[in-house]
């Protein structure tokens, strides 16, 4: 983009974006920027940070004594779960946190001390040297101004005598580097105008407006499906690129930072517990907790069928100082001499720059199993293993449900200008035994599908059949009543599914006195539910509030469980919780599925989580299904161009994959429902149409292509001959194993993570 | 813009329309101004009563749809709203009165509403500080204390300061001394009454909008969007006045429409303490006086001023938030 306009000789130089501002720069900083420092010479330099917060209970003492250095053009990712201390950090740096939060040790940005700056002096440097991008997008710009007035703002608070002008052609030029078509007319947008994915552009615009040496993103993609994801991590490193700032990338999620990140630091209750090059710490981690971390998080990519590595209880409180080490009460190596004063960060043998925070860091070399040290369970085996799937009852089963809404405008008359189709034809079932998922990004249909589910109404658009009782035959009171017990739900946030005035005991009698249960009856079957799902049974008597995240997430669990179920709706079930705590979470649906025979039908948006648990699995796009089918044929065989994108976008937690791999980035964002087009719904963003002859693109634009076996394909043919049995995968799609566009292919991997 | 505030404006005409039907067919089932008339010494006869009340339009003898149609008729083709029982014509005494409502709540509404963001946004600058404590006690002080209370306080205020001067400088009651000189004198005169109830009723009314603007502007002082746009280098006043406070006034905007019609169609306490004789205090007059037209007139005037207080309401919300501004 600005490299054309760049008066500058050196074109390799990523220094362009400078000259484009007229802020002149002195020649040691044109150096810096073009990478010619010398070694060592970090841009960002913490050391000892630490952040104190007054609360209700005490001093809490969020950050404990963060050092890192940041070299230019770098990325450093900062790993950790929520109330780890990341975000503190990354505010206490921006000199972004309340007044009342006590802030000590020292910052240096290229040598000048940060800490203790008052508010005004700070803004000199805020959006200039250090800018940042945060979480939400959807909440970060303000509502009531357009685009291009708060990108032009970034650039007249440090640019003062910048022309109107000059302002507003920067900031065309920002948001056309940041991938936003048509740049000059949606600077006049309002940000309720852009989806999320959109919005995060805008702000990493923002944030790069002045080419700031450093950019803080502090996750910045949680918000976002994944193949916005795809994109906009595309777009940050892009940014890195033209700007040659350094970045720190806060992250809760392994795999965002695999592929992009040069060094790691992993903290744990405030603390940088181990510290490294990137290689270093995910293929030969030496803190025990970072090796869980690593542990629990389920593979896309590979089929995997052990169990995850679920850590044990929950981080501590910091309202307390721990005295030994910060992990030890989790950590199932801990002995005594852990117990005794907090480790430092030490250096591993045998390693430059990799540190850790473990006595025991030494004994933990490349060859010790995680599933080993941290008890992993035994994969449950179900009763139904070695029964096939034709064999078995079916539990639940849709036969072409839609769920149409008129769109409807006007004031008094109210007329129909069109139809968002929610759900559109969905037909699908599950046996006995089976975990089914429903994958897909927001808008395509996923929670609809389950609230049509447990809808279970006569006049409904299609057929639900829930155990043999069928929506259509008799959706009286007393089917539903039979329907209820046959099929429960768990739902997402498990702080808001659950009554904050009932005990434990209250939640879980709740649909047992329903059932016409008697008192003594239920007492019994709550102290079994209680075991069942892993809590202490004389924990009955608390409040939800009186429990971590993922027991909730076990008590709506045990909720559910409460009047034997064949099937269980998941909705969402994981998402809400740490990794760590996920992982428990995950294998305990694993052991109850197998223990009581149960049939899941789950929704998530995670496909890692989905490829882990599932047998089956349906894609979803714009309320069709896309692909369905046996889940490991379908993430290591993938036919629809949608599929492919969506599995090729999700981050995997191992960096030389993630170096070496070809992304497809899918453009734009998922249509609106009412311009739905009329042949194939994925036209719009299909990398195999893009690519198709014009001759063949018209079959796409007219015809709908039906949900088919697989049999297009001579090997799979093949495979189907040998084998015998008809290959469980169907997919939407009349070209299936067509070229892709190669605008749409992106990869890394000749330059590594990024060139300077 | 503006077809949008045209077509919320049919549907406002189209609701005072349906309120003062409804208004006027009720009061003319339940008003019967007759008994009062056989109160008369001497006691007129029935025949006369009728005969009084048809001349001036009100033959109680009709029924209720027919006196409606009548009534109806008059305003849709001479713009007549009809007569009082004791003969005076609701049009002329309307147009005074309205005046006078107008010049007495006028200067209250705008300084309330000025004042009362104005220290919503200071107090809140100050979250927690003395000043901030003064100032919103001072307002659910106001909120709690019964308006006539109030204004007798400050009458009597006035009163007190009248008697250390030793001379008259405020009138407490009543809008102006007949007689004066038109210029400097009669201004003075005319300031002199403004005074006391302007300051009465601005003085009860800011609280609401203080508190309002003050808890608005703190729920966005910490939002996502002033802190980008403090990481963008504003300081976090600028970043405060720039951002969260166009924000916080989006719902303050929006109650403008219920307190002014609730001013102005409520006022009667105000205007009978200080005996201004405005609308409010004649529809409770109208009521007690059997007047089927002139309660039915000031229901009507109640509504167009709730009316242009929603459009009012509506243009505000729109000039500062456009993410309701339709295409």
């Amino acid at each position: 983009m600005s490299r054309e306009t760049s008066p500058e000789p050196s074109e390799s130089l990523p220094v362009s974006a400078v000259a484009a501002s007229p802020v002149g720069r002195s020649t040691a900083e044109r150096l810096h920027v073009a990478g010619l420092h010398a070694p060592g010479d970090a841009v960002l330099s913490v050391r000892d940070l630490n952040v104190r917060f007054n609360s209700e209970n005490g001093v809490v003492h969020a950050v404990r004594g963060v050092d890192f250095d940041l070299l230019p053009g770098k990325t450093l990712g900062i790993v950790g779960e929520s109330g780890s201390g990341k975000s503190v950090t990354s505010m206490a740096i921006m000199g972004l946190l309340p007044e009342t939060a006590e802030v000590n040790g020292s910052v240096l940005l290229k040598g000048k001390e940060l800490l203790g700056l008052s508010d005004k002096a700070m803004c000199k440097y805020r959006g200039k040297e250090l800018a940042m991008v945060f979480q939400d997008p959807l909440s970060s710009l303000t509502p009531v101004y357009t685009v291009g007035n708060q990108i032009v703002e970034a650039l007249t608070v440090h640019n003062p005598t910048m022309s109107k002008q000059a302002k507003e052609v920067r900031a065309a030029e920002l948001l056309g580097m940041v991938g936003i078509p048509s740049p000059k007319d949606r600077l006049k947008a309002f940000p309720h105008e852009f989806s999320g994915g959109m919005r995060q552009r805008v702000m990493i615009a923002i944030a790069i407006a002045n080419n700031p040496r450093v950019l803080i993103a502090d996750e910045p993609t949680t918000a976002l499906d994944v193949t916005i994801q795809a994109q906009v991590l595309e777009v940050l490193q892009k940014a890195q690129d033209e700007t040659g700032a350094a970045v720190v990338m806060i992250t809760h999620d392994l795999g965002v930072v695999a592929g992009i990140a040069d060094d790691i630091l992993v903290m744990y209750a405030g603390k940088p517990v181990e510290a490294g090059v990137v290689d270093d710490i995910y293929y030969n981690p030496r803190m025990p907790y970072t090796m869980g971390l690593l542990g629990a998080v389920p593979r896309v990519d590979i089929s995997e069928k052990s169990s995850l590595i679920p850590i044990e209880g929950m981080p501590p409180n910091l309202v307390h100082t721990p005295t030994g080490c910060s992990f030890a009460p989790r950590c199932p190596l801990a002995g005594p001499e852990c117990l005794t004063g907090e480790p430092p960060l030490r250096k591993v043998p045998g390693s430059s720059a990799h540190q850790a925070a473990c006595v025991k860091a030494e004994a933990l070399g490349g060859d010790v199993d995680v599933h080993d040290i941290f008890h992993a369970p035994p994969v449950p085996v179900s009763n139904f293993a070695g029964i096939p799937r034709e064999d078995r009852k079916t539990v639940l089963e849709l036969r072409d449900v839609k769920k149409h809404f008129p769109l409807m405008k006007g004031a008094l008359l109210k007329r129909r200008i069109g139809t968002v189709k929610a759900v559109d034809g969905l037909s699908f079932d599950i046996r006995e035994g089976e975990c089914f998922a429903i994958v897909g990004e927001s808008g395509s249909g996923k929670t609809t599908t389950l609230l049509e589910i447990m809808e279970f109404h006569k006049d409904q658009d299609g057929e639900v059949v829930i155990g043999g009782l069928s929506n259509k035959e008799a959706a009286d009171s007393k089917t539903k009543f039979a329907m209820r017990k046959e099929m429960q739900m768990v739902f997402q946030d498990p702080t808001g599914a659950l009554d904050p005035r009932f005990t434990v005991y209250e939640v879980l009698a709740e649909p047992l006195v329903n059932q016409g249960m008697g008192k003594s009856d239920i007492k019994k079957r709550i102290m079994e539910l209680m075991r069942l799902v892993g809590l202490q049974p004389d924990h009955v008597n608390r409040f939800p509030n009186q429990f971590s995240g993922g027991q909730r997430q076990r008590i709506g669990i045990a909720r559910a469980l409460a009047v034997n179920p064949k099937l269980v709706v998941l909705d969402e079930p994981v998402s809400a919780l740490d990794v760590s705590v996920q992982a428990g979470v995950i294998n305990l649906l694993d052991k109850l599925r197998a223990e009581l025979g149960l049939s899941y039908l789950m929704v998530a948006h995670d496909l890692a989580v989905v490829r882990h648990i599932s047998d089956r699995v349906a894609v979803m796009y714009l309320g069709k299904i896309v692909e369905v089918g046996e889940v490991g044929r379908v993430f290591d065989n993938p036919r629809h161009p949608y599929t492919r994108a969506l599995l090729s976008a999700i981050p995997v937690p191992d960096p030389e994959v993630e170096r070496n791999r070809e992304r497809i980035i899918l453009e734009g964002d998922l249509p609106t429902p009412l311009d739905a087009p009329t042949g194939c719904n994925f036209v719009t963003r299909c990398p195999v149409y893009a690519a198709l002859p014009e001759a063949k693109k018209q079959k796409c634009l007219t015809e709908e292509p039906p949900l088919e076996m697989i049999s297009a394909s001579r090997a799979a043919a093949q495979l189907e001959a040998e084998t015998s049995t008809a290959l469980d995968q169907r997919f939407a799609c009349f070209f299936p194993d067509g070229d892709l566009d190669q605008s749409s292919l992106v990869s890394h991997a000749s330059a590594g993570p990024h060139a300077p | 813009m503006f077809r949008y505030l045209a077509k919320r404006g049919i549907t406002y005409v189209f609701m005072i329309f349906l309120t003062t039907s409804a208004g006027y067919l009720l009061a003319v089932s339940t008003l019967k101004p007759a008994l009062l008339e056989q109160e008369r010494i001497p006691r007129p006869t029935p025949e006369q009563v009728v005969n009084s009340l048809s001349l001036k339009g009100l033959n109680p003898e009709l029924n209720p749809w027919e006196r409606y149609v009548d009534w109806l008729t008059g305003i849709v083709t001479r713009w007549d709203w009809g007569r009082s029982p004791n003969g005076a014509f609701i049009n002329a005494e309307f147009g005074d009165r309205v005046w006078i409502s107008t010049r007495l709540f006028l200067a209250s509404i705008i300084l309330t509403l000025v004042i009362g963001v104005a220290l919503g946004v200071y107090s809140a600058a100050r979250q927690y500080k003395f000043s901030d404590r003064a100032i919103t006690a001072y307002s659910y002080l106001a909120y709690i204390v019964p308006a006539p209370i109030a204004y007798f306080l400050v009458q009597l205020a006035a009163i007190n300061i009248n008697d250390t001067l030793g001379k008259r400088v405020f009138f407490v009651t009543g809008i102006s001394t007949p007689g004066m000189d038109p210029g400097w004198a009669q201004f003075v005169d005319m300031v002199a009454h403004y005074a006391v109830p302007t300051i009465a009723i601005t003085l009860v009314g800011w609280g609401s909008y203080q508190i309002a603007q003050r808890q608005y502007l703190l729920d966005n002082v910490n939002a996502d969007f002033v802190r980008t746009a403090r990481a963008k280098g504003l300081t976090r006043n600028q970043a405060i006045s720039r951002h969260a406070l166009r924000v916080s006034f989006i719902p303050v905007a929006q109650s403008i429409a219920f307190t002014i019609p609730a001013i102005f169609a409520g006022g009667f306490f105000a205007e009978k303490i200080f005996a201004w004789p405005g609308v409010g205090s004649w529809s409770i007059d109208a009521i007690s006086q059997q007047d089927v037209n002139a309660a039915t007139a000031t229901l009507a005037y109640g509504s167009v001023i709730f009316a242009i207080g929603a459009i009012l309401a509506d243009f505000a919300t729109t000039l500062v938030d456009p993410r309701v501004r339709v295409q």
